[in-house]
């Protein structure tokens, strides 16, 4: 078998990057178009595009001088640098990956954003300028959030080397879904879908609108300068895409050696993650809506938020001694951080429709975790009943009765918080970070396989469910709350206690059940007798 | 005897079925019949375990022991009464318009209120304990917003959201010592009481302590514990009286047992003396809010609302010191404060029957106008203030002997000092309820001149409200004048079982 020398796959690396990011921009733009119903460009289209503007004369605004001028080709240069210092295809160290760390990385990502900022402002239009004043005020977020998420690559690996974090964590794979990874990993996407311009912050790639950031920048540019401006945005993303995987989530499938079969496998499959995040994306663009404008600065607080909450969890997190990776401890760790996650969602939601939606998922989360922890063969099988009966009630029956019954009551949908959004969440990170620190000494002396990591995790969650309760004086919300907790504890209950008898469980959810009814019925006396489901006029009894 | 545990749980649900499929004529007949029935079995039960015996029922689910029947006895003592006291507490609306639906509605969810409490101490793991409580949670729920009056919904929702998210909690406690029991009883067992108590030794103290005081966190919101009793005086208030008898005299103390079960098992682990330093922290904390919270009160169902809670914290208290007179006085303060409390509710029912207000301002010369409610309820309150001659002194007395013999002097001391306040509170308002002349009610509240004073001059209404007050007043004199042998011997195995669980 042919074996290409270090130096051909370092060109490769770049090569690969290169064609291959207008591929993933076009199937990400066509996958949205089938969601929405529509037929949507070609694939292949933004080849074409940048064909097209290669052969166009540039048209340069008057005060623009050598900067505007420069900037497309100097951007382009820095991104099509990245490639060579981290891991696109091998897992080994090629000769010039280690000329920059993880914050090399992002420096040089920073160099590119930059010049494009100053030519915007070098080109004198108000337009572009806007478009970077606004990256530059709500990117401010951005670069703490990376300092964060290198912490946690560097108390991991005590090194910041991309290649080096990718090493130790397939030398002990349990690391990839310690809690703090898994939150690093969120914070860090989240990250990405900023930095590509993509919902909730930016519309990508529509016309000229008063809310575009990245393209407005851009909008002075034209010919060749716009041609590879466009490209570098793709190969921006490509790059974020290949850092969040083959960093971060799945540092496999990368070839061991020079062997031409494993590099090109490895090509193959570089492909296929792209297109895993491409599609997340594509989910995610299609069922969210775009932030206004002012609000985008509290998405990217969540993110540095989560990244913070991220180094916290690492320094107080429990010690894993000789664990390995199993499919029920990584099943559990996953569950209980997204219900976390989902959690954070609902309290940063102001509308109950969207709650709903959330805690519906999250009650799904919690099936699938019943059902893998049958399936791995640490609870008897009668959990499959379990997770049958969650997504009955608990994604089918609740969240479609509630939405029944306050559509019959033709209840406000919005709803109110005692506090701000971004206080409210930074609130619920203290007490994430509490639950870690006060079940840290605490040992519960349990049977060894079990994921005790995921503990705090769902405590976690049980303390943010009662915050979602305190901030929201809104009944249904504050129902909300309530059936979150009872799905924080079922996390709970299934990562430490999986062995509990069913007919307890079953009993537990008929109690909830119960309650469920008990608490509709009282909403829809609020609503009947005080024409409101406001709690917080529920202020007569005092003393 | 196994039967009875069978029975006692058939006949308030044979009774709340029986409020379905006819007029409430039938539902409040067989209500009080239900009542009576489950009173008389509790009895049973607790003379058939008076010796340390253990009823066992339906393959190990159901499981009766002597600290179980002193909680069972309490209940279905205020069960009876509260039926009895309904008839007439309803009676008088008998005329207005939707009486009978109404009517079958309470009477259907009083029954089932009864069933789910008298299930709490039958309970034989921890599973059907929480579902138990909880349960309790979700009737009373519907039974304090039975009225829908803009405040009975608003201190409904409080309650139901305030006690569900502490048995949230509760249950995450459940959880965590089923976790760490893997180690010893394997992965899938059912978390029984006795498993946990035998194998207690085994379990790792850390996940026992934690448990131990998420539970006090947890039921100790259903049990009213400062400061997570803010839902207590809204309910309390706003239920119906018989209601509020139930959820004071029984409720609290049914979420209370809850927490006794968790003691047993972080008593029988090892360290004896942290769970019962949180014991006493809880109860002092209580103690001592409601001693302030009473002197305040001008509703006099919220005064005896925070007069429960203070008393919840004496139990507290009794069972933290840890002396066997001061757990036993505690076991049966439980029954006394039952009693006692219940008295005091359906005295407070019999009055706002008669006067149409709960504000203590408004009641005037009930001592005359009222001449059986108005003693009755004066001593009801003397009785909660623990004057001789009421089971209340017996068991406040032998709870404050206990806490000197294990010399926990700052508490005692405490207790006595908040005891005393609450004391002059509760008889300073009661005492301007009863002993004064009715006449100072018309210039105190400012009643509108020419009103029909007819139709709404202050009197007793039914015979009924007065036949459930002599029923508590019975049970809180007789218990102050003698103890049965029998009942001191079931307090006294009851006592044994927290002090030495697991043998």
């Amino acid at each position: 078998m042919l074996v290409l020398p270090h130096w051909v796959i370092q060109v490769l690396q770049v090569v690969v990057i290169l064609v291959l990011a207008p591929l993933v921009t076009g199937i990400i733009a066509r996958g949205e178009a089938i969601i929405q119903q529509r037929r949507g460009p070609r694939v292949l289209q933004p080849y074409y595009d940048i064909a097209k503007l290669l052969q166009k004369e540039t048209v340069l605004p008057e005060p623009a001088g050598p900067i505007f001028r420069a900037a497309p080709y100097v951007s382009f240069a820095a991104y099509a640098t990245v490639p060579l210092l981290i891991p696109v295809l091998t897992t080994f160290g090629l000769p010039l990956g280690y000329m920059a760390d993880f914050f090399g990385v992002g420096m040089i990502l920073a160099l590119a954003s930059f010049i494009v900022s100053v030519a915007a402002v070098d080109s004198g239009s108000p337009y572009a300028q806007l478009g970077s004043s606004r990256l530059r005020s709500f990117g401010a977020f951005n670069e703490p959030t990376v300092i964060f998420v290198t912490f946690v690559l560097a108390l991991t690996t005590h090194t910041d080397l991309p290649y080096a974090f990718g090493a130790t964590i397939r030398s002990s794979t349990v690391q990839v879904v310690r809690p703090s990874h898994l939150l690093m990993i969120a914070a860090f996407f989240m990250l990405v879908l900023v930095e590509t311009g993509r919902i909730p912050v930016e519309n990508h790639g529509g016309t000229l609108e008063f809310g575009q950031i990245e393209e407005g920048r851009v909008a002075e540019h034209s010919g060749p300068g716009l041609a590879f401006l466009r490209w570098g945005s793709s190969v921006k993303q490509l790059l974020l895409f290949t850092i969040l995987m083959n960093v971060l989530v799945v540092p496999w499938g990368m070839a061991s050696s020079g062997d031409l079969g494993a590099v090109a496998l490895a090509i193959g499959l570089l492909f296929c993650k792209a297109l895993g995040v491409g599609v997340t994306v594509v989910v995610i663009e299609s069922s969210f809506a775009k932030l206004r404008l002012y609000k985008i600065p509290e998405f990217t607080v969540a993110s540095f938020m989560l990244a913070v909450l991220a180094v916290v969890i690492f320094l107080f997190q429990p010690g894993y001694g000789d664990l390995h990776l199993t499919v029920f401890g990584a099943t559990a760790t996953i569950s209980a951080v997204l219900v976390l996650l989902l959690e954070f969602g609902m309290l940063r939601s102001q509308d109950v429709w969207e709650q709903l939606r959330l805690y519906a998922l999250s009650s799904v989360v919690v099936a699938a975790l019943a059902v893998i922890t049958a399936a791995t063969g640490h609870g008897n099988s009668s959990l499959y009943a379990l997770g049958a009966v969650t997504i009955a009630l608990k994604a089918l029956v609740f969240p479609l009765g509630i939405r029944f019954v306050l559509r019959r009551l033709d209840a406000e949908p919005r709803v109110p918080s005692v506090i701000g959004v971004a206080s409210g969440i930074l609130v619920a990170i203290v007490l994430c970070c509490f639950a870690f620190v006060a079940l840290r000494p605490i040992h519960i002396g349990a049977e060894a396989a079990l994921p005790l990591s995921a503990l705090p995790v769902a405590v976690g969650g049980l303390l943010i469910a009662f915050l979602l309760m305190v901030l929201r004086p809104h009944a249904p919300s504050q129902l909300l709350g309530f059936l979150v907790l009872e799905n924080a504890v079922s996390v709970a209950s299934l990562v430490i206690a999986p062995g509990l008898p069913i007919i307890l469980a079953l009993l537990l959810l008929f109690d909830v059940l119960i309650g469920v009814l008990v608490f509709v019925v009282l909403v829809q006396y609020l609503a009947v007798e005080r024409t409101a489901i406001r709690t917080d006029l529920l202020n007569r009894l005092t003393g | 005897m196994s039967g009875a545990l069978y029975l006692i749980l058939a006949i308030p649900l044979g009774a709340a079925l029986l409020t379905l499929i006819d007029g409430w004529k039938l539902a409040r007949a067989a209500t009080a019949i239900a009542g009576g029935c489950s009173l008389g079995l509790a009895v049973a039960i607790g003379l058939s375990v008076r010796h340390g015996q253990v009823l066992v029922a339906a393959a190990g689910w159901l499981r009766v022991d002597a600290l179980g029947a002193v909680f069972l006895l309490g209940t279905g003592l205020l069960y009876a009464m509260a039926a009895v006291f309904s008839i007439g507490y309803l009676g008088v609306e008998q005329h207005t318009a939707g009486f009978p639906s109404f009517a079958k509605r309470y009477y259907a969810l009083l029954n089932l209120f009864g069933w789910s409490m008298l299930l709490v101490p039958l309970a034989a793991d921890f599973g059907t304990l929480w579902v138990a409580v909880e349960l309790t949670t979700i009737v009373s729920a519907l039974l304090v917003a039975i009225d829908r009056t803009d405040a009975a919904l608003e201190a409904a929702w409080k309650y139901v959201l305030i006690a569900s998210s502490g048995l949230g909690i509760a249950l995450l406690s459940i959880i965590i010592l089923y976790a760490t029991g893997t180690h010893a009883l394997g992965s899938a067992y059912i978390p029984r009481f006795i498993r946990f108590s035998a194998h207690a030794r085994q379990l790792s103290t850390d996940a026992v302590q934690v448990a131990f005081v998420l539970s006090v966190v947890g039921f100790g919101t259903k049990v009213g514990f400062v400061p997570m009793h803010t839902w207590l005086p809204d309910a309390h208030s706003e239920a119906p009286a018989p209601v509020s008898a139930l959820l004071s005299g029984s409720l609290l103390s049914a979420a209370f047992y809850a927490i006794l079960r968790f003691f047993q098992v972080a008593v029988a682990n090892g360290d004896r003396s942290f769970a019962e330093h949180v014991l006493i922290v809880f109860g002092t904390m209580s103690l001592v809010a409601a001693g302030f919270f009473v002197l305040r009160q001008r509703n006099y169902k919220r005064l005896l609302a925070y007069s429960s809670v203070e008393h919840m914290g004496i139990i507290a208290l009794g069972i933290g010191f840890g002396a066997p007179l001061a757990v036993a006085g505690a076991l049966l303060h439980v029954i006394t404060h039952a009693a006692a409390k219940g008295l005091a509710f359906l005295g407070a029912g019999s009055l706002l029957r008669g006067y149409d207000s709960k504000e203590v301002a408004s009641v005037r010369g009930a001592g005359r106008t009222m001449p059986w409610t108005g003693p009755m309820f004066l001593a009801a309150t003397l009785a909660l203030s623990g004057l001789p001659l009421s089971g209340v002194f017996r068991s406040e007395f032998e709870v404050v002997a206990g806490g000197f013999a294990s010399s926990q002097n700052v508490g005692v001391v405490l207790l006595l000092i908040f005891v005393n306040l609450a004391f002059f509170g509760v008889i300073w308002h009661a005492g301007s309820m009863v002993l004064t002349s009715p006449a100072a009610a018309a210039t105190g509240t400012g009643a509108a001149p020419g009103a029909p004073l007819s139709a709404h001059a202050p009197g007793e209404r039914s015979v009924w409200m007065i036949a459930g007050m002599l029923g508590c007043l019975f049970v809180v004199v007789a218990l102050g004048v003698h103890l049965p042998s029998q009942l001191s011997s079931l307090l006294g195995h009851a006592a044994d079982l927290l002090r030495t669980p697991g043998r």
